[in-house]
């Protein structure tokens, strides 16, 4: 077990493509971190240059004190986990767990007895006499699990490997990977498009886009203070609403303009966002979690000041929460999140997600008053993208 | 599916297979138990078991028999150790791979009495194997009875290599990646990959290879002709033997040729045993 330290990786393809760049990322020892962002960001690549599957074209990897860029694959003691499970097809479960220790010439006694604790584990002890083809996605991947556990090594590796699970068994698998991970206390870098994923398994989560590194922070931090638009877009469900306003100030009071609508700021706001001040009177990006609105009606202890007032386009009842989706006159952001859905229709008109408690009374076309928790608002540049905090 | 869709699918089939194989393998069949001559086909005599008394009394087809074995167990093994190699090494070829493929392939292409003949010319005199190997050793080259053996055999490995090259190759295409990386990650060395993984994926082609080459093998029949001819009956591989027997126009023999035929499906059965039952197990294996 140890340290996994990336000190300015670069990855230029030989078609010349750029694919990562200047990624400095440090793993403590049994740390999980988790290298999420969207398709096609340079999230494998990166990987893959720590496997050594992938040469490194510029910067240092080390795993513990040694410098790993020239090392071969097989001697940079880790494991990896991959998408497709890649298991040996020909192959019994036992014989895929206990091959890195066959190439290891591991006593065939011990090989044995490493291979069933692994298998205990995991829970595989029934299937050790199977092949891979006989089993379920599931299995299979507790079969590649175990391949990796058994070698006991300085860390894991692994490239979105509950993707090709159903949605339910995603869920069991992520905590169970994560549990068996905080057991074993090994050190692992884990990458998911899947920001649910992100958040739930990281002891940190590191985002990334276009293959520029944009924040790396533990999951609650990363919610509560996205460094840019990107990350405050990418990180949670449904996303952040964001759209263009401006911050005015009349006396010691404090507004922002959303389009024809504005929204008092509490003097709290600014307090805590010291560096706000000096942006008055400028177009910023305004960022409001769908979570921190709410139908007037249901909280109707809200100030009027600070209330945006619309129509229902669509409304999603979930049971624990409906969703309520509407417009206002402003500008919208675009993020910058490839996988995000294109914002219908024209930009001046921002389409906005508000998660509502399931008692809201508003449906398709009515006129509703929503309330908007303005403390936990967000604001960031608006060429940079960056956090105005 | 009803009795009568049943029969509306496989009696096409069916009827194929009765015409075109079990007709003129009954007619074989019956043809070796007669005295038949060229000239005369249509007065069979029938004469019992005398015709593979005569066959397995004849020291030419044991010797038909012994190089026939010879040539299959020689060229079969080379061809398969060298296709492998060198789909392996194209496999590695990034660019101009389809040159190389073509490049490789003509051999195969050509027609193979044509292949046999310019390769003979290049040990004919004047042929430029012939002239190096004056040049090396001041003695004219002349193909004889102990190296005309060894000539067919090269010219087999040469003629037939590709077939067992380009299956290697398209299978290696279809060889998942990751499961390589995975290896290599686990530990295994460029060897144990190609032991571990590239070889067990391989494995269903390397099985179909070998049943083509040694079926193809068994039956060869233009080179021989071509370089041992009248010349070398030494060289004569059991397809000659028989086409000698049975269709020479003065005292062919049909009816011995036809018992010599029967010996050779034989023959060839025993031969492929252990690959059908290879395969066979294989088969039940997947379906357990
Ligand atoms: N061998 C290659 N040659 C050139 N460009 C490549 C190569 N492999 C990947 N790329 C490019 O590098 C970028 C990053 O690819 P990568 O596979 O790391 O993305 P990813 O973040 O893992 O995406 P996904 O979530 O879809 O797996 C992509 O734009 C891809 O097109
Ligand atoms: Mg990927």
């Amino acid at each position: 077990m140890a340290d996994v330290r990336l000190d300015k990786i670069n990855k230029i393809y030989p078609n010349g493509f750029h694919a990562v760049h200047d990624l400095s990322l440090e793993l403590t020892d049994g740390e999980f971190l988790v290298l999420v962002g969207p398709s096609g960001c340079g999230k494998s690549t990166a990987l893959r240059m720590i496997a050594g599957l992938e040469e490194i074209s510029g910067g240092d990897l080390y795993v513990g004190d040694r410098r790993v860029n020239d090392v071969q694959p097989r001697d940079r003691d880790i494991a990896m986990v991959f998408q497709n499970y890649a298991l040996y097809p020909q192959m019994s479960v036992r014989d895929n767990i206990g091959f890195p220790l066959r190439l290891k010439k591991v006593a065939t006694d011990s090989r044995l007895e490493q291979v069933d604790n692994a298998a205990g584990i995991l829970e595989l002890m029934e299937q050790l006499d199977k092949k891979p083809a006989t089993l379920s996605g599931g299995q299979r991947q507790r079969v590649a699990m175990g391949r990796a556990i058994v070698r006991r090594p300085s860390a894991f590796l692994m490239d979105e490997p509950l993707s090709n699970l159903d949605a339910k068994l995603r869920v069991q698998m992520r905590a169970e990977i994560a549990s068996i991970q905080r057991d074993l206390g090994v050190t692992t870098f884990y990458v998911t498009h899947d920001q649910v994923e992100a958040m739930t398994m990281g002891d940190r989560v590191a985002v990334i886009k276009d293959g520029y590194l944009q924040q790396v922070d533990d999951p609650e931090t990363l919610y509560a203070n996205p460094a840019n638009v990107f990350v405050a877009a990418f990180i949670g469900s449904p996303s952040m609403n964001l759209v263009e306003g401006t911050l005015t100030q009349d006396g010691d009071q404090w507004s922002v303009e959303l389009g024809d609508q504005t929204l008092r700021l509490d003097e709290s706001v600014l307090a805590n966002r010291p560096a706000l001040a000096a942006h008055v009177n400028e177009r910023l990006v305004v960022g409001f979690r769908p979570e921190d609105l709410e139908d007037a009606a249901v909280r109707s202890d809200h100030p009027a000041d600070q209330r945006l007032r619309t129509t229902v386009d669509v409304r999603e009842a979930l049971g624990a929460e409906t969703l309520i989706h509407f417009g206002i006159n402003a500008p919208a952001v675009d993020s910058g999140d490839p996988d995000a859905l294109d914002e219908l229709g024209d930009s001046a008109v921002a389409r906005i997600t508000g998660r509502f408690s399931p008692r809201t009374q508003a449906r398709v076309g009515d006129a509703i008053e929503v309330a908007v928790d303005c403390s936990a608002m967000h604001f960031f540049d608006r060429s940079s993208h960056l956090a105005i905090t | 599916m009803t009795r009568r869709t049943f029969w509306g699918f496989t009696i096409p089939s069916v009827i194929i297979m009765l015409v075109l194989m079990v007709v003129p393998l009954v007619t074989t069949i019956w043809l070796s138990f007669n005295e038949l001559f060229l000239r005369d086909i249509n007065n069979p005599t029938w004469i019992g078991f005398d015709n593979y008394r005569e066959v397995l009394g004849d020291e030419e087809f044991w010797a038909a028999v012994r190089f026939t074995l010879l040539f299959v167990a020689v060229t079969v093994p080379i061809n398969m150790i060298f296709g492998l190699g060198v789909a392996l090494l194209l496999d590695k070829v990034g660019r101009g791979r389809s040159i190389y493929l073509a490049a490789l392939l003509l051999p195969f292409i050509v027609t193979p009495v044509v292949g046999t003949l310019i390769y003979k010319d290049l040990f004919d005199r004047g042929g430029l194997l012939a002239w190096l190997w004056e040049v090396a050793t001041d003695e004219p080259f002349l193909i004889t009875s102990g190296n005309v053996k060894w000539l067919i055999i090269v010219q087999a490995i040469w003629h037939v290599m590709p077939f067992a090259m380009i299956t290697f190759f398209a299978g290696l295409q279809t060889l998942p990646e990751d499961r390589v990386e995975a290896a290599s990650i686990d530990g295994a060395g460029y060897w144990r990959q190609l032991w571990h993984v590239t070889l067990p994926h391989l494995r269903v082609l390397i099985l179909f290879v070998a049943l083509i080459s040694i079926m193809d093998a068994y039956r060869v029949y233009d080179s021989v002709f071509v370089f041992a001819g009248d010349r070398f009956t030494d060289a004569h591989t059991l397809q000659v033997y028989t086409v000698e027997v049975a269709v020479d126009p003065q005292i062919g023999r049909v009816g011995k040729g036809n018992a010599i035929g029967v010996l050779n499906v034989i023959g060839i059965f025993v031969v492929l045993i252990p690959f059908l039952v290879i395969s066979y197990r294989d088969q039940i294996r997947e379906r357990t």
